[in-house]
């Protein structure tokens, strides 16, 4: 557990308060940690004395650490498509690679990937890997990992970056288990520390209360999974040039244990709401399925997407595809507006790295005008009608 | 069926509130729960069991009093408990953690199926179930909303996806973490709180786990926490006023570059 120095406290309690585990208590004035401790070191930056520090525990350095070198980034592709997060990775990981002076790699798997391999270096890819095989069409977590496990391997990028989406938080843990690599989910930042170089990764934690920054000292590669629409993907330059190389993958990674039989499009759902630029959000206060319609015609005349919280999905108004929240998707559109939705901590942890939110509901003290940078107190059943009709004389 | 859940004992995310002022957590008579995505995995684990026979065992890593997650767990319906305590666990990341259960499943024997909540709602990671299947040597299927059909050999279910959801068939033994609408957990009975109230615990140290002192804790974790900061407060709060038709053309006005 963190230690405490007795002499260097003052018993002011602020690491009580602060510790998201609720493992420091005062004992005769003093702070004491227990054993529910996590070692998070939330405290160590909140005591003002400067009594609390990490328990010195050296960690081992890796034997090849030194001779990791280079930023791959997994290019998601299925059904036909690239993931618009994979061209945003392509982004910070260009700003990455010129920071370090190294090559930065896109790793294609799929199958009929087509030109997608001229696309990723348009956007940023010194060299794309492309492991193009009919036994990779479907997402199999076992198979992508073991391909993408092997290229790491071989080519020992220092970073490897993917998309916190359901696939790449689905199969990236399995590669960074294999490796031994450190791994940080759901990145929203992402820098190199000028002191070694190492990767500053980071992350909202506890509904997006705290910011975490995650560093992996001794380990390579340093890997990481980030949030759609944060980084920012490059122009495409059609003359840029660089290298594909094609990927025969191993027979035993080709052979998945599980098969996917069908793929089944959610209905209603046109883009990923993770993907949108805009989306419309409905909550409790539509009251009903039918009042919920009137999120879908606004959403139309914005060509934006819905999305709902939790209590609409529980209600059965729409599909949880399309929840946002904690126990949902977290989001990052451009603009997000808010409807009928009191803002619940696990809802706006859901959706607070948006550029621009709206808020529309009747109760002038719902959280969901804190973190609003526009606000319409009022009701939604009168507001929305005249909202949709005046976007039509525009 | 031989099944085992993972779950963890986490601060109930709704008594967490957002102190204004401060924009810090204020974390006042915050109860400690069962991760809620690990209520679906239990409840899962038992309807199966019921089904087909077979045995659940609950599996926890935490400090001692996360134990009572463990007694909730028998509660609805779990038959075997195991806490996997030990100080030297202290600061697991997701790789040393998945090393720790790894160890405590390789332990326990046989079994046919390993479920875990997508994630935990104190960290969400949702990195420690494909990580544990990695470390069995199992296939795993993450975002599990339904299991179709289960025989001794095999099981189909719907994963989700981002778009809708794939079908999917894979043979046992496997790992697979679920979404939240895949059951409705059920509310433990009183003859069940009685069995928690008895239930025995098994108690698993590093020790009893032979664990490598370099691959558990902080020692063992390959990232590690630096910094730890209260995000930009963020919306500038214009709240428009006037007739509903005033502050409708206000908004229009301001949303206009952004459409």
């Amino acid at each position: 557990m963190i230690n405490i120095d007795k002499d260097l406290c003052i018993g002011c309690g602020i690491c009580e308060s602060q510790c998201p585990f609720s493992a420091i208590s005062m004992v005769d004035g003093k702070a004491k940690a227990g054993d529910n401790c996590t070692l998070c070191g939330t405290c160590i930056e909140h005591c003002e004395q400067g009594a609390i520090s990490m328990p010195d525990l050296t960690k081992a350095v890796q034997a090849d650490f030194g001779s990791w070198q280079g930023i791959f980034v997994y290019a998601e592709f299925r059904k036909g498509v690239l993931a618009g997060v994979s061209l945003e990775l392509l982004g910070i990981g260009r700003k990455l690679a010129d920071k370090k002076g190294v090559k930065l790699s896109a790793v294609l798997i799929g199958s009929n990937t087509g030109d997608t391999d001229k696309l990723l270096i348009q956007h940023g890819a010194d060299v794309v890997y492309k492991a193009d095989h009919p036994s990779l069409k479907n997402f199999c977590e076992d198979s992508y990992a073991a391909v993408l496990g092997d290229l790491v391997k071989e080519h020992k990028p220092e970073i490897v970056l993917a998309g916190a989406s359901a696939i790449g938080r689905s199969f990236i843990p399995a590669v960074a288990t294999k490796l031994h690599a450190g791994l940080t989910a759901d990145c929203t930042g992402l820098e190199i520390r000028e002191s070694d170089g190492a990767l500053l990764q980071t992350r909202p934690a506890f509904g997006g209360n705290i910011m975490a920054t995650i560093v992996c000292e001794n380990h390579r590669p340093q890997m990481a999974t980030v949030r759609s629409k944060v980084m920012k993907a490059l122009e495409p330059d059609v003359h840029r040039t660089g290298d594909i190389i094609l990927v025969e993958p191993a027979v035993s990674a080709l052979t998945s244990k599980i098969e996917v039989l069908e793929s089944v499009e959610s209905e209603g759902l046109k883009v990923n709401i993770q993907e949108a630029d805009i989306l419309v959000s409905g909550g409790r206060g539509l009251e009903s399925a039918k009042g919920f319609e009137l999120i879908r015609q606004l959403a139309d005349k914005l060509g934006a997407e819905v999305s709902a919280s939790r209590a609409v999905v529980d209600a059965g108004w729409i599909a949880y595809p399309h929840q946002v929240g904690q126990t949902g998707k977290t989001v990052a559109p451009k603009l997000y507006i808010a409807v009928g939705i009191s803002g619940a901590i696990q809802h706006v942890a859901g959706m607070q790295s948006a550029d621009i939110i709206v808020a529309i509901n009747r109760d002038a003290d719902a959280p969901i005008f804190d973190v609003a940078d526009f606000g319409i107190v009022g009701d939604l059943f009168e507001v929305l009608p005249k909202l949709i009709e005046k976007l039509d004389q525009r | 069926m031989k099944i085992i859940v993972c779950v963890k004992q986490v601060p109930d995310a709704k008594d967490v509130k957002l102190d204004p002022k401060t924009n810090t957590l204020s974390r006042e008579g915050v109860e400690s729960i069962m991760n809620p995505f690990d209520q679906h995995a239990l409840e899962e684990a038992v309807r199966i069991k019921e089904a087909q026979g077979g045995e659940v065992t609950v599996i926890t890593m935490g400090p001692p009093q996360a134990e009572a997650v463990l007694r909730d767990a028998v509660a609805c319906g779990a038959d075997n408990a195991v806490l996997i305590s030990d100080r030297a666990f202290a600061g697991s990341d997701t790789w040393a953690t998945s090393y720790t259960l790894g160890r405590a499943v390789k332990k326990l024997g046989e079994f046919d199926l390993v479920l875990c909540g997508k994630q935990a709602i104190d960290g969400d990671t949702a990195q420690v179930g494909p990580g544990l299947a990695t470390r069995l040597g199992i296939p795993f299927v993450t975002c599990v909303q339904k299991i179709r059909e289960t025989d001794g050999n095999t099981v189909i279910v719907e994963r989700m996806m981002d778009d809708g959801y794939d079908v999917v068939k894979a043979s046992l033994p496997l790992l697979l973490t679920v979404v939240k609408d895949i059951n409705e957990p059920r509310v433990p009975s009183l003859k069940g709180k009685m069995k928690a109230k008895k239930a025995n615990i098994t108690m698993l140290s590093a020790a009893d786990l032979e664990a490598e002192a370099t691959c558990i804790g902080l020692p063992g974790s390959p990232t590690q926490v630096v910094n730890v900061f209260p995000p930009e407060p963020r919306g500038n709060k214009e709240i428009f006023t006037g007739s509903v038709d005033e502050q409708v053309d206000k908004l229009v006005a301001k949303l206009t570059p952004y459409l």
